[in-house]
């Protein structure tokens, strides 16, 4: 995984090392304890840490890893980075949690793992069925919609009829895009039998209040940054009732919502 | 018309690498959802809306061919996302209504 992807799945700053953006990492090694780190961490690592001190730095280094990400919006003190620099080590910081911060590197490094697995297809045609898994982060506007496109991408792979595609990937993208505007992340299931595609999307946020007035053409709680960036005009939900066959909407107030998407084929 | 064609008549400036397209007809907004619910597969989307996000909306969409108007600047990630996904950029000095009745005039979505 790129440097990259963490900052951005982690909506990251980049105190040092800029260029370094692009160097892939093999694993994350979170803790706060150096001795930790040298003991068990291995090379071409990241560090998650608390600890915003020189002996995470210095730690990291020793331990041969490619950066370290400061949890809970840590910020280094001046000095440290020039060390950073001098050792190609890239630094971070995060506004999330540790907690938070492994579950969205682990929710991405799934979703990854499983976009390598080869879609199923029976030589006939007929008998083809796929469930795939991915994942969607909350307040990740930088890869909002990759989920829905790789959605696409799996239906147009099985040669599913292009009109059908089209409305399970817009359908999936409304989805997608309210998760990553209010929830903090969700998973995202995609089944597809020989009748039917589904697609699942599972969020741990806020949850919706009222799924009848969120149901309504033009209502919206977007803020005014998310609507400069094209979003949030109220049609989200009511877009995805017309695309879909069937919507089933379960929402449970400060636990989160679950989308059931249902499309016939033929 | 094509994208190319489009390109040549009407001074379009294309920013990204991209697969040559029947344009099918226009469709205009700034609210990626209202493209979403309004766009028809193989539309011309004229906007002025440069963020990343436009990107998979028309790859989704299906849209021939994203035309930032008002020769407002196009963010490099943009540019890079639409040329992985081989949809075109096109940029035009104009603003969106006076490109809308040059397409008009072309009969392009008449």
């Amino acid at each position: 995984m790129q440097i990259r992807t963490i900052k951005d799945a982690l909506d990251a700053s980049v105190i040092e090392g800029e260029a370094l953006l692009d160097v892939v990492v093999e694993h994350v090694y979170a803790s706060d304890l150096m001795s930790d780190v040298l003991a068990f961490g291995k090379p071409n690592s990241i560090l998650f840490t608390g600890l915003a001190t020189q002996q995470a730095v210095v730690s990291a280094h020793m331990a041969e890893f490619k950066g370290v990400v400061f949890v809970r919006g840590k910020k280094l003190k001046d000095g440290l980075g020039r060390f950073a620099r001098d050792n190609h080590l890239a630094l971070l910081s995060t506004r999330y949690d540790m907690y938070e911060a492994c579950v969205r590197i682990d929710c991405v490094m799934r979703g990854k793992v499983l976009l390598l697995e080869p879609v199923s297809v029976a030589p006939n045609g007929t008998e083809m069925s796929l469930s795939h898994e991915l994942c969607v982060l909350g307040n990740d506007f930088a890869n909002a919609g990759m989920v829905s496109t790789e959605v696409k991408s799996i239906l147009k792979k099985i040669g599913l009829n292009p009109k059908l595609v089209r409305r399970v990937a817009i359908s999936t993208y409304e989805g997608e895009m309210n998760v990553v505007m209010h929830a903090r992340r969700a998973r995202v299931h995609l089944t597809v039998t020989p009748q039917l595609v589904e697609v699942a999307i599972n969020d741990e946020g806020q949850g919706i209040p009222d799924v009848e007035l969120a149901m309504q053409e033009g209502f919206t709680t977007a803020t005014e940054e998310m609507r400069a960036m094209g979003f949030g005009s109220g049609m989200g939900l009511p877009n995805i009732k017309k695309n879909a066959d069937e919507l089933i909407i379960k929402s449970e107030v400060n636990k989160g919502t679950q989308l059931l998407m249902k499309f016939h084929i033929q | 018309m094509t994208t190319q064609e489009l390109i040549e008549k009407v001074g379009l400036k294309p920013l990204s690498k991209f697969e040559n397209r029947v344009v099918e007809g226009v469709y205009i907004s700034d609210m990626v959802s209202d493209v979403m619910a309004g766009a028809k597969s193989g539309d011309l989307w004229l906007t002025i809306q440069t963020h990343k996000s436009i990107v998979p909306a028309a790859n989704l969409v299906d849209v021939s061919a994203i035309v930032i108007t008002g020769g407002k600047e196009v963010p490099a990630e943009t540019v890079e996302l639409a040329s992985k996904y081989d949809i075109a950029i096109l940029s035009s000095e104009l603003p969106t209504f006076k490109l809308v009745g040059k397409l008009y005039a072309l009969g392009v979505g008449a």
